[in-house]
């Protein structure tokens, strides 16, 4: 029931996770941050298998951040989700699959161009305007395919994932209490406060 | 083999060979994206469809890239071979895909092969349909093809056969794209179609 | 399930399959003032061919045929019934029944068996009390529909899209989508869908029945097809 939805707009890209951890029908923590910051220009949000996201997580943030450290060179958002593709591929024939979902978003620094990319447990990647895992997906892609529209606002984006949110509330049988935000743009990393986003969809 | 969904046809015709696609990825009845890549080129002349599983989509082509440096450019046929020993390299756990190789030889003789997940080739000298519309892409081709098609009279063949077939499909559509394989150019052309 | 002294169970019941697929093909195409029903004649099971001519067209009335795929002793039951019912009408009313009340009785004469449904494909094709051609769709449990063409069968995967596209005009600019085909045109293009899928589908094959029905009455033709 993990909730994860991504959307790319004019200059920039905005996850959102929920903040819950789950075990059968007890909810083990209610302030998980899902969303990883891979570099200065890329997060990425994750779900599926308990042990299998936050292993393989780590292992793909262990590795960017070596990289980074390495060559004094930021992977950029496309390489990525590209790389993060190849080991869950690789995974996928071996024996432990990973069962992992993730949703890669970041701002290219070279291109200047925001960039999210959708990738599912099989390891098949799209690069996508805006994007949805799980049960959310039902409920949030007739939403986002009915409010977007080309060169997206940060105001307007949020306005779209408080009204994912809402249906989500409204709809879903598991209610989530909170959610983590996180905008990437041409300065970085920020992380919205989700208080805010819940704050728009009451005033709706 | 529906699990992402595809429809995926190439076609003879005169000095020139055609090769077309939908554009819809899809999670069985969820459809993900619209603007899907499933055609790739190889080199100016040859072209291959990869339909099946989305990932085995993108694990293959980027596979059999990786085998392409030989700083010279492969003939059709030759790199229909060639992906069909890479599928049935792995016989006993293979990639869910039934690929379609489009292209002119050096003599400009169109080329067209299809293949099963396991490497088994299929040359043909009229059309190949793979995908989960591939029944409606057969019924369609068989009665529109005819042998010596010039590359517009190709073009409006094919891509009536991949329009009428995907709509039939639930799982595919969404728009098409489609390639010209001519001589001296290959022409491609992106179809607007419907989105249901 | 017989228990034997070493204690091995042999089982005894083999499952009994109601149903039967027996290939073939099916279409009809409704014009102005007429109707094109055609089908092809085998009637295979599994990989074998039972007979290369078991028609699956059936009069009903001077003005309506119906023509089925699907299980074939379900299909020809389904007909006798129909066949039965319009007849009773016929005695009693004095009047031949027309194609909507025979249309909607189908419907009911195949829900009536909703839970254990006769597994045919019916659609049945004539003209209408204004004269003009129609096409009645149906599933197996009598979920009707009024269309100008229909295919059912084997080979409708492969000739469905093709009417779209021929008989419906569908993905085609300036033309008129309501056009209704003259009746050449249809014929041709039925003879053209049932070559076509005779090559590709090995159920569909051995002869073509066309039917025409119009003013006139029902016309017949019948042509060959692949027999391989």
């Amino acid at each position: 029931m993990d909730i994860q939805l991504g959307l790319a707009g004019k200059d920039f890209v905005i996850l959102l996770a929920d903040n819950q951890i789950t075990n059968s029908i007890l909810t083990i923590k209610h302030d998980e941050d899902k969303i990883y910051k891979l570099s200065e220009h890329v997060v990425m949000s994750v779900s599926g298998e308990p042990g299998d996201s936050s292993n393989f997580s780590e292992y793909i943030l262990g590795n960017t951040v070596l990289y980074n450290i390495r060559n004094q060179h930021e992977l950029s958002v496309d390489s990525c989700a590209k790389f993060t593709r190849k080991e869950l591929a690789n995974a996928l024939r071996s024996r432990s699959p990973y069962q992992v979902n993730y949703l890669i978003g970041g701002y290219n620094t070279i291109s200047q161009k925001p960039a999210l990319y959708r990738i599912d447990y099989l390891a098949s990647i799209a690069k996508v305007e805006f994007a949805a895992h799980g049960y959310a997906s039902y409920f949030c892609y007739s939403i986002f395919d009915r409010m977007k529209k080309p060169d997206l606002t940060q105001d307007e984006a949020l306005d779209i994932l408080a009204a994912c949110v809402n249906e989500l509330t409204r709809r879903l049988v598991i209610n989530h209490s909170s959610y983590t935000l996180k905008l990437v743009d041409s300065n970085g990393v920020r992380v919205i406060n989700g208080e805010e986003l819940l704050k728009r969809t009451s005033a709706k | 083999m529906s699990y992402n969904g595809t429809a995926i046809v190439a076609m003879t015709g005169k000095n020139c060979v055609a090769i077309a696609a939908d554009k819809r990825l899809g999670q069985q009845f969820l459809t993900v994206d619209m603007d899907f890549q499933k055609i790739f080129p190889i080199t100016k002349k040859t072209y291959v469809g990869l339909p099946g599983l989305a990932t085995d989509v993108q694990t293959l082509y980027k596979s059999n890239m990786y085998r392409l440096n030989e700083q010279r450019d492969i003939e059709p046929k030759a790199f229909a071979h060639m992906v069909s020993s890479t599928l049935y390299e792995k016989r006993f756990g293979p990639y869910y895909i039934e690929p379609i190789v489009a292209g002119l030889d050096k003599n400009n003789n169109p080329y067209i092969c299809g293949m099963d997940l396991l490497g088994c080739m299929d040359v043909a000298h009229d059309f190949i349909v793979a995908g989960s519309a591939d029944e409606n892409l057969k019924g369609m081709c068989e009665n529109l093809w005819e042998a010596d098609l010039e590359p517009e009279d190709l073009f409006e063949t094919i891509s009536q056969a991949l329009l009428n077939a995907v709509d039939r499909d639930a799982l595919s559509g969404w728009g098409g794209v489609v390639h010209i394989i001519t001589p001296n150019e290959v022409i491609t052309r992106h179809l607007k179609a419907r989105m249901d | 399930m017989l228990q034997h002294k070493d204690g091995s169970v042999q089982n005894h019941q083999h499952g009994w399959e109601p149903y039967v697929d027996n290939g073939g093909t099916s279409l009809a195409i409704a014009g102005e003032d007429f109707c094109v029903i055609a089908s092809d004649t085998r009637q295979s099971e599994g990989y074998s061919i039972n007979t290369r001519f078991d028609p699956k067209i059936h009069k009903i009335t001077d003005k309506i045929m119906l023509a089925t795929t699907g299980y074939s002793a379900d299909a020809k039951r389904l007909t006798e019934v129909i066949k039965m019912q319009t007849e009773r009408y016929f005695y009693k009313h004095e009047k031949n029944m027309e194609s909507h009340a025979a249309a909607q009785m189908l419907s009911v004469i195949l829900y009536q068996k909703r839970f254990f449904p006769y597994y045919v494909f019916p659609i049945l094709a004539g003209i209408d009390n204004e004269g003009k051609g129609c096409v009645y769709s149906y599933d197996p449990v009598g979920n009707m529909e009024r269309v100008t063409f229909q295919v059912y069968g084997s080979a409708s995967g492969m000739i469905q899209p093709f009417l779209d596209s021929q008989v419906g005009f569908k993905n085609q600019q300036n033309v008129d989508k309501t056009r209704l085909l003259t009746k050449e045109e249809a014929i041709s293009i039925a003879v053209d869908s049932f070559t076509a899928a005779t090559e590709r589908d090995i159920y569909t094959g051995d002869y073509l029945e066309i039917y025409i029905v119009d003013a006139n009455g029902i016309h017949r033709e019948q042509k060959p097809l692949k027999f391989d």
